[in-house]
Formats: structure tokens, C-alpha cells, sequence
């Protein structure tokens, strides 16, 4: 989780101007509360139970982030915003897993492993050399350049976007089986987005995110499906 | 916008939507599509939905509509960040145009 190299980062630039705002795209508040509470965090750290970024903004993955200027011009859309270091080669799963579970976890992580990485290095200077240049940046990207490169807005997925917020709505009223079908008619609406799949699939498979009664996906076959190498797009720099 | 009738106050509508009744039409930025209200003062969503490309969702059991965001071109219209109110784990709600002044980095990231 990267909520604390985002509170390293702020420590050093925000005296430059530059505040951090985390965004936890949890249905449930107390999903994220723990990591939150334990981050010790001295910026804002808001929860979006609705994943309403991905309706007004296009955020289908994340980590994503978005640069906003002294103006509250948008300099750069959503992107992966890779900030931590991992080793992915030397993952493993678990010993003592009961046959099925040991077998699909390992599949995981083969798929875990074919993800693409970003170089977290690079991401930071470029994120340092906009708080210092602003628009002078060439990591800072005209207005028109945002919209250009903002995602598209297929019908299909304006579409998911209204399916997930009643889905979202009923969740949060307490028809938690009702808001399953909406939240299924996001998915086959939306296929790439990955933030209405995993949060409603870690819901009623935590931590696997496997095959159930409830979704026609789940992570495995869907990443699968899609490629793992189309699982994050480049941040662009 | 969730709806539980499908005649809305202009107010509501704008609230949710961004988009004005004006004399000329319904209106956001620089564009307007022609739009008028009845002669309740409400608007009909159907025509809303219709006129603006906006998907109109339903949950018959629960007798709730869902109107979605405009289709076609890109997520963002503008380059200028549309209004976002977000609630933090205690459910104090936060306008990010507060932040204006200083820049600002939005990390989105999930507990799953």
C-alpha cells in the first residue's frame, strides 16, 4: 500500500506548494479505515464509497493520480501512478494451502508477475519537476492536451458509470443482493475497469477475488482475458 | 443522480449534473442544448437524458432511476477539475476546490 510513500513525498514537497489528497475507492469506510488511521497521514485522506473519480474523472484502476494546478486546471489525467518498489519475481504462494486454493493462488501470481512496472524513480522526479517548473514542466500537459488525453466516454461505459451508482446506492441502503445485479451490468458494460470489478468481487470473495455465484468474472479468469500486460496503462512519461 | 421520480427541479438537476435551465435551453460551460421546463416548473429526465446522450438506468423493485454522465467525446470536457465533495473516514466532507492555491495530487487507491 502506498499511502505512506505519498506521506513521504508530501513531508518534502509540500513546503514547495504542492498538497497530497488520497482517495481510497472503497465501497465500505471502514474497508480502508485501518490502513488510514495507521498511515499517519497530516494531508487529506477521503474515501470514495460511490467510485464517483471514475464517473467524473476516468479513473479505472489504481493506483492513479491526477495533477491539479494553482487554478484547478487538470496539467495531468488519471494515470498509474507508480510511487513504491516491489520485487514481483521472488512472490510466492503461502505454504500449507489446501490443493484448489494453492493451485489458483499460483496462477495469481504467474499473472501477478506478467503485470508491467513502472519505474517509481522516474515517476517522483517527474512529479518533483512539476512542483518546481508548474506549467513550464514538460510533465505538465496543456488543457487541451488533458482532454485529449482523457479516456474516451463510450456509451457503454457512461452507461456503467449509472449502473455502479445504483448499484453503489442500494449497497449503502442495505440491499446489499440487490445491488449485485447493477453492479454485474457495470462490469459487462465496462469491462476495463477494474475498480467496479475488484471492490465488488473482494465483497464476496476477500482477498481472492475468485469465482463465485454472484459476478460472471473474477480476477483470475478476467485478467487472463485481458492480458496482464493490459492491466495498467503507461503513465505516460 | 440517483432518482426516485423522473421530474426533477431545475435546481436539483444542476446540483447533480452541472447543467443549467436556462432561458435558451439546458446549459454547461459554453454549450446549451434547447430544453424547456413544464408548466409545474419541473424537468422531465426522460428528455433530459434524450436531448444530452446521458444514460437513464433502472431498478424496478426499488423504483429508482440512475441518470448517467453525457456520452461521446471524453471523460473530460474541460481541463477544469469539475466539482468533487468527498467524505473522510468520519464523514466530514471535503471540497477539493478548497485546495485551490497550491497544486494538488489526487492518489486514488483501495483497501482490495
Amino acid at each position: 500500500m502506498a499511502l505512506p510513500v505519498w506521506q513521504q513525498l508530501r513531508t518534502e514537497l509540500h513546503p514547495q506548494g504542492l498538497e497530497i489528497v488520497t482517495v481510497a475507492l472503497d465501497l465500505e469506510v471502514d474497508a480502508a479505515r485501518s490502513w488510514i488511521e495507521r498511515s499517519g497521514a497530516d494531508h487529506p485522506q477521503l474515501v470514495d464509497t460511490a467510485h464517483k473519480l471514475d464517473e467524473v474523472l476516468g479513473v479505472v484502476n489504481v493506483p492513479s493520480a491526477i495533477w491539479v494546478d494553482e487554478d484547478g486546471v487538470i496539467v495531468r489525467p488519471p494515470h498509474t501512478a507508480a510511487v513504491e518498489r516491489y520485487d514481483f519475481s521472488k512472490l510466492k504462494a503461502p505454504e500449507g494451502l489446501p490443493d484448489d486454493l494453492d493451485a489458483h493462488i499460483r496462477d495469481m501470481l504467474e499473472q501477478v508477475k506478467r503485470i508491467p512496472r513502472f519505474d517509481a524513480d522516474h515517476y517522483v522526479e517527474a512529479l518533483r519537476d512539476w512542483v518546481e517548473h508548474g506549467a513550464a514542466s514538460e510533465y505538465a500537459l496543456s488543457p487541451d492536451e488533458v482532454v485529449r488525453s482523457s479516456a474516451p466516454r463510450r456509451p457503454s461505459a457512461a452507461e456503467a458509470a449509472a449502473e455502479f451508482e445504483l448499484g453503489q446506492y442500494l449497497h449503502h441502503a442495505g440491499h446489499v443482493d440487490d445491488a449485485r445485479a447493477h453492479f454485474r451490468a457495470a462490469h459487462r458494460l465496462q469491462p476495463d475497469n477494474w475498480t467496479y470489478k475488484r471492490n465488488a468481487w473482494e465483497l464476496v470473495s476477500p482477498g481472492i477475488q475468485g469465482p463465485t455465484e454472484f459476478y460472471d468474472g473474477d480476477w483470475l479468469s478476467d485478467i487472463k482475458a485481458a492480458g496482464p500486460e493490459h492491466y495498467y496503462a503507461s503513465p505516460g512519461f | 443522480m440517483i432518482l426516485q421520480e423522473l421530474r426533477v427541479t431545475p435546481d436539483d438537476l444542476e446540483r447533480q449534473t452541472g447543467w443549467e435551465l436556462k432561458p435558451e435551453g439546458l446549459c454547461k460551460d459554453d454549450r446549451c442544448v434547447p430544453l424547456s421546463d413544464g408548466t409545474d416548473g419541473l424537468v422531465d429526465v426522460t428528455v433530459v437524458a434524450e436531448r444530452l446522450g446521458m444514460p437513464l438506468v433502472h431498478d424496478e423493485a426499488h423504483g429508482l432511476w440512475a441518470l448517467g454522465p453525457e456520452a461521446g467525446g471524453r471523460v473530460l470536457a474541460s481541463a477544469q477539475l469539475p466539482p468533487i465533495v468527498l467524505a473522510d473516514v468520519d464523514g466530514r466532507a471535503f471540497d477539493l476546490a478548497s485546495l485551490r492555491g497550491e497544486k494538488v495530487l489526487i492518489a486514488a487507491w483501495a483497501s482490495w
